[in-house]
């Protein structure tokens, strides 16, 4: 997956420097907004399809909420401390932040809200996010605790990272893994717009 | 508000007719609008004038704002965990 993003990135790169003239590329971006709602819908069915997620949750009851709490506050703390090494603004560093490593979405909604600049910077940062994941969660399966290890994955541990994760820890944890990933792809749109409205 | 509610929509599908054979098609045609919506983004970006001097200040600050949240939020979720998951099971451990 993170071999095919970057391959369509440079792609994409190099269509919008060498190939595609200055009139088509808004029309390619415009596109871009139906190709998302689409994404969106497909996602859901996704969700809605792992039944498994909802027995789990009667049976950690309140506490399956922790670690994606937890997610979500420490990265919007990291993107506020992020500020003090940063020469952007702090309503973007934590927009950012909150993209919880879904780089796609990050990339589409920053660019809407903040140009393209931004959008990139959320896009490259998310997609880093999820390159380092893959090399984090063994290690801290191994050092810290296995619920610590879906902590670098965030909102890409119901998919991408999710093998990584059951192979370095357990089949319960990869399902809470999976809850997590729901959890916190369901509040991505809704973390970025928020940071990026209230503290503008 | 509208991706929530597109998302909505295909939950209830999700739970309640699609079927599960198709789940592997659901699954590669999310692969392809990712693709295509990095591709998008990258044809957004590809037709800036001043491409490559961006992306040389953008790389320094996409690794902080990388690096950082993905700390602070191991710090939180270990310490969350040692506090909710890990004293329960010593409190279950006890009780044996």
């Amino acid at each position: 997956m993170v071999v095919l993003a970057m391959v369509a990135l440079l792609l994409g790169i190099l269509c919008g420097n060498v190939i595609i003239p200055e009139q088509l590329v808004d029309s390619i971006f415009h596109a871009s907004d139906y190709i998302l709602y689409v994404l969106m819908f497909c996602v859901g069915i996704s969700i809605g399809m792992n039944k498994m997620v909802f027995h789990k949750i009667k049976e950690y009851h309140v506490k399956i909420f922790i670690i994606p709490l937890g997610i979500m506050i420490g990265s919007i703390i990291g993107g506020a401390c992020s500020v003090l090494l940063l020469d952007l603004p702090f309503h973007e560093c934590i927009a950012v932040a909150s993209g919880l490593g879904w780089y796609s979405l990050t990339g589409i909604l920053l660019s809407n809200l903040g140009g393209a600049t931004i959008g990139t910077i959320g896009f490259l940062s998310n997609l880093m996010r999820e390159i380092l994941s893959f090399l984090m969660i063994p290690y801290i399966a191994k050092k810290l605790n296995h619920f610590t290890a879906i902590a670098p994955a965030a909102a890409t541990s119901e998919d991408t990272t999710l093998y990584v994760i059951m192979k370095s820890t357990s089949e319960e944890v990869a399902i809470m893994a999976v809850f997590n990933g729901v959890i916190c792809s369901a509040m991505v749109p809704i973390l970025i717009k928020l940071c990026y409205m209230i503290f503008l | 508000m509208q991706i929530i509610i597109i998302m909505s929509f295909g939950f209830i599908i999700g739970y309640f007719i699609f079927p599960k054979k198709w789940k592997g098609y659901n699954e590669r045609l999310q692969i392809i609008l990712t693709a295509l919506l990095i591709f998008s983004m990258g044809v957004h970006l590809g037709s800036r004038k001043d491409l490559w001097q961006e992306i040389i200040s953008i790389g320094w600050e996409s690794i902080v704002l990388c690096v950082l949240p993905i700390l602070a939020s191991i710090v939180v979720v270990y310490a969350l965990s040692i506090l909710v998951f890990q004293n329960k099971k010593r409190r279950k451990d006890k009780g044996k």
